[in-house]
């Protein structure tokens, strides 16, 4: 069976469903058929004074449907994609037009084994040697095309298997990656093995194993004293982890190491140094109290399936989790969020959550939450090594945790403090203090830029006027005196239950009081511009509609430690989502 | 407890992986001459268009790339410095500082960033023909992309028959022969570039990145017969047509030195807008 060709795979996948239902034995078993549907257009304006150019389609159209039928054993599913063209901005990496089927898969489920043909998301441990995943707003889609079995061969052991080619782009259809991606991942549940050991503890081993595929091609690369040199690229670039989760119930202690050998890529300038990173994470937790601690250090650890991606955010085989909070309020999660550095870096983490019970004299009446997050993210000390002398081309030395804490290799840090109570039966307040170090010259590529020291204060407050009608407001401000300057924002939703909501933001950038403001190094006049945008929603059961019009400001968007550029737009924006 | 034989197969099936892993220790190789340069008979000839922009940081090392590559190749490579996507070719403000106020880009260029979805530099269009199913290459695979084609046998043979520089204008002669019979709609474009323009550029590998006195290598002016050119085969044609185009154009007023400028004329499929023939004259050979 020929399954490479996309229209073909998703007849088949309904085929075979639908034979399924006609199935001697299967007479009560009746197909269920579910899915979800977003679409998402933005009328562009022409807008000089934040820099928004409008495309020359003026509009821009974001638009999938999921559809996926389950029969007994069988799944199968598929979605739909169009991009007439797509959003600005959209995705990260190399773009998508048109419109197609992006996804599709057969899914055959008995006992113990699980296959599926087609494509799939999937990932070991936490993702570090390997992680297959979406997430649709940033336009992030490594979603391999192959095949993936999982078994389950002893109570707690767990046995998988991948293989197949990554999502690249889109093109009227998927267009994928040239590399082909192979892994395999073990793990073992010690207290399913081991009825000694209780359901409320736990100890989790596993290993992973995964090698990316690509022609032994010869690579041209640019020496230091202008001369050109020509590399043998290996075509098997394999990596492999080890990690062991211990659970209790207080307890969840996590650690992975990672190893990848030489994958020289044009992300780390074509060097030959195996890639290596760890990372540990331990929480406790009881009653009114969390302790979380972390730490981790990437070196050399971007892995993608085509050794000169067009850009990091494509074919990424792995994910390296970050350490640093992902803030939501408008200002921090959208000025300064921060993304790791897969190729170096060395992250901790800290936080504290701890309630003051009612009744005390910090709780009060309902009680007073107080959550202390830290974290910091520096850049590896290395040592240089000679390209021009180093035959073996290994570019620098390095150890974990050996990192630069010097000024100049701090990429971040975030220190910060929530406060958050119910004064009364009808409003809850939470104030929020941040303090950030943020290097942009690092974490979003711009060289030359400033280390940005930045404070912010966020007050959100909740009020219920009754039970179907609620005021929800943010005011926040960021004072900072390198890069935009200073920064307020304001944000108010009064939601009408079960079905309305309306909504106004805006973001205020008057860098400063003064007359004039300096910008790199450079006296310039202060620059004051509004970001207003308003919303109307209407939800109703399954389908939700939202419409805003306003500006937006160009900058970063970030998910879960994945960022894009957005472009600067204005105009208007219609949201739809259902699900059935 | 006495495994089942499919548990063997099994493992043996996750162990494959296992076996794939090329450990490099020495991996410098001799450079190799693509080819490009002998034989003397016609040949397919590529067309490089560098995506850059005096902002992008990381173009400097893609330019360095173009260059690396037509040193193999010689002039069986040409090469087109377009500069687009505002964010990257912009003048920055404020303006009137001098530092990267430039103003590079083109309406060409304007046009073939939208036309192709040119969103992210620094990237490539080789001969705008896909290579690994994308059409935007990376600058690390540029040199597999034109190894893919440079050297070719072809049907088109180009070349200029008369170039004459003069009173801030330039007028051109370009022939056109097929040596074999083509099917389809071809265009044909004659663009203006200019080398050795020393002007400011973002390079993330210099310290300070921003460069007064970088050296920008052929730069897209603009075109002397319109963004996509104009019709050379329409329908089809047959093998020992020749084909003449005749144009006298004043330099656009961006030319800051005409002795560095070069015509490119290129002969592309109107459908897949895929390059099929190139060729470059400097004003001074």
């Amino acid at each position: 069976m020929h399954i490479g060709h996309p229209r073909r795979l998703a007849a088949i996948a309904l085929s075979a469903a639908w034979c399924a239902v006609g199935t001697p034995g299967s007479a009560q078993q009746l197909p269920e058929v579910h899915g979800n549907f977003s679409a998402d257009g933005q009328y562009y304006n022409d807008d000089p004074d934040i820099g928004a150019v409008p495309p020359p389609q003026t509009w821009g159209f974001n638009a999938w449907g999921n559809v996926v039928m389950t029969m007994g054993r069988f799944q199968a599913g598929l979605r739909l994609e169009s991009y007439e063209p797509s959003l600005l901005g959209y995705p990260a990496g190399t773009p998508y037009k048109g419109s197609g089927i992006g996804y599709r898969y057969i899914n055959y489920h008995q006992a113990d084994l699980d296959i599926t043909v087609g494509n799939f998301f999937e990932q070991f441990g936490q993702g570090m040697v390997f992680r297959s995943y979406e997430e649709r707003y940033l336009g992030v889609d490594n979603a391999m095309d192959g095949v993936r079995v999982k078994y389950r061969p002893l109570p707690g052991l767990y046995l998988k298997g991948v293989m197949g080619r990554m999502r690249l782009a889109f093109d009227d259809g998927t267009v994928k990656g040239e590399g082909l991606v192979r892994g395999a991942d073990a793990e073992l549940s010690i207290s399913e093995l081991d009825s000694a050991w209780s359901h409320n503890w736990n100890l989790i081993l596993g290993g992973s194993f995964v090698s990316k595929y690509q022609t032994a091609a010869s690579q041209l690369v640019t020496q230091p004293d202008g001369s050109v040199a020509q590399l043998e690229m290996p075509a098997n670039v394999g990596a492999w982890a080890g990690r062991l989760n211990f659970t209790s119930p207080r307890w969840n202690v996590y650690a992975e190491y990672a190893y990848k050998i030489n994958d020289p890529n044009r992300r780390n300038n074509y060097i030959y140094k195996p890639g290596q990173g760890l990372l540990v994470n331990a929480t406790y937790s009881t009653r009114g109290l969390g302790v979380s601690v972390g730490a981790h250090s990437y070196d050399n650890m971007l892995y993608q399936s085509a050794r000169n991606a067009p850009t990091p955010f494509d074919l990424n085989i792995n994910f390296l989790p970050p350490l640093t909070k992902q803030h939501t309020y408008n200002l921090p999660a959208t000025l300064y969020p921060y993304a790791t550095q897969p190729n170096g870096e060395v992250s901790y983490q800290g936080e504290v959550f701890y309630k003051f019970k009612k009744g005390t004299p910090l709780g009060g009446k309902y009680g007073t939450k107080i959550a202390l997050n830290g974290s910091t993210a520096v850049g590896l000390d290395t040592t240089g090594v000679d390209l021009l002398t180093d035959s073996a081309r290994t570019g620098y030395r390095s150890s974990l945790f050996a990192g630069n804490y010097d000024i100049d290799g701090k990429y971040f840090t975030d220190l910060n403090v929530e406060l958050r109570k119910r004064v009364s039966e009808t409003w809850e307040l939470a104030l929020t203090y941040l303090y950030f170090e943020y290097d942009i010259d690092v974490i979003q590529g711009k060289p030359g830029k400033p280390l940005v020291f930045a404070d912010m204060v966020v007050l959100e407050g909740l009020h219920n006027f009754n039970d179907r009608t609620s005021l929800r407001f943010e005011v926040q401000h960021l004072w900072t005196k390198q890069d935009l300057g200073n920064w307020a924002t304001a944000v108010a939703e009064l939601t009408f239950s079960p079905h309305w909501f309306v909504a106004a933001q805006d973001q205020y950038n008057y860098e400063t009081f003064g007359s004039t403001f300096i910008k790199d190094g450079k006296e310039v006049p202060a620059e004051r511009t509004h970001y207003p945008i308003g919303s109307v929603g209407y939800i109703r059961g399954g389908n939700r509609f939202q419409v805003n019009y306003g500006r937006q400001r160009a900058g970063i968007f970030c998910v879960g430690g994945v960022c894009r550029q957005v472009p600067a737009a204005n105009g208007l924006t219609v949201s739809i989502t259902s699900t059935f | 407890m006495r495994t089942p034989r499919s548990l063997h197969a099994l493992a043996l099936v996750l162990a494959l992986p296992f076996a794939a892993c090329d450990k490099v220790e020495q991996p410098y190789e001799t450079v190799q001459d693509g080819g490009g340069n002998g034989g003397g008979g016609v040949v397919r000839k590529v067309l490089l268009e560098d995506m850059t922009g005096h902002r992008c940081n990381n173009c400097p090392a893609a330019a360095a790339q173009a260059t690396a590559l037509q040193a193999i190749h010689g002039e069986n490579l040409v090469v087109i410095a377009v500069h687009c996507v505002n964010g990257f070719a912009a003048p920055l403000p404020p303006i009137g500082d001098n530092i990267l106020d430039s103003d590079h880009r083109t309406p060409e260029g304007t046009a073939y960033e939208s036309a192709f979805g040119i969103t992210f530099l620094p990237t490539g269009l080789i001969s705008r023909r896909p290579f690994n199913s994308v059409l935007q290459i990376s600058d690390g695979d540029w040199g597999d992309a034109v190894n893919a084609i440079i050297g070719d046998s072809t049907a088109f043979h180009l070349w200029f028959d008369a170039l004459t520089v003069g009173g801030g204008s330039v007028s051109t002669t370009v022939k056109l022969a097929l040596l074999g019979p083509v099917t389809g709609d071809h265009n044909l474009v004659v663009a203006l570039t200019e080398d050795h323009i020393i002007d400011w550029q973002i390079d993330v590998n210099a310290t300070p990145p921003e460069v007064p006195d970088y050296e920008h290598r052929h730069m897209l002016r603009g075109n002397l017969n319109g963004t996509w050119g104009v019709p050379a085969i329409v329908g089809s044609a047959a093998a020992g047509d020749t084909l003449t185009f005749t144009y006298s154009n004043p330099l656009p007023a961006s030319v800051l030195n005409p002795d560095n400028c070069a015509l490119v004329a290129y002969v592309y499929d109107a459908a897949t807008k895929e390059v099929m023939q190139v060729e470059e004259r400097k004003f001074q050979p």
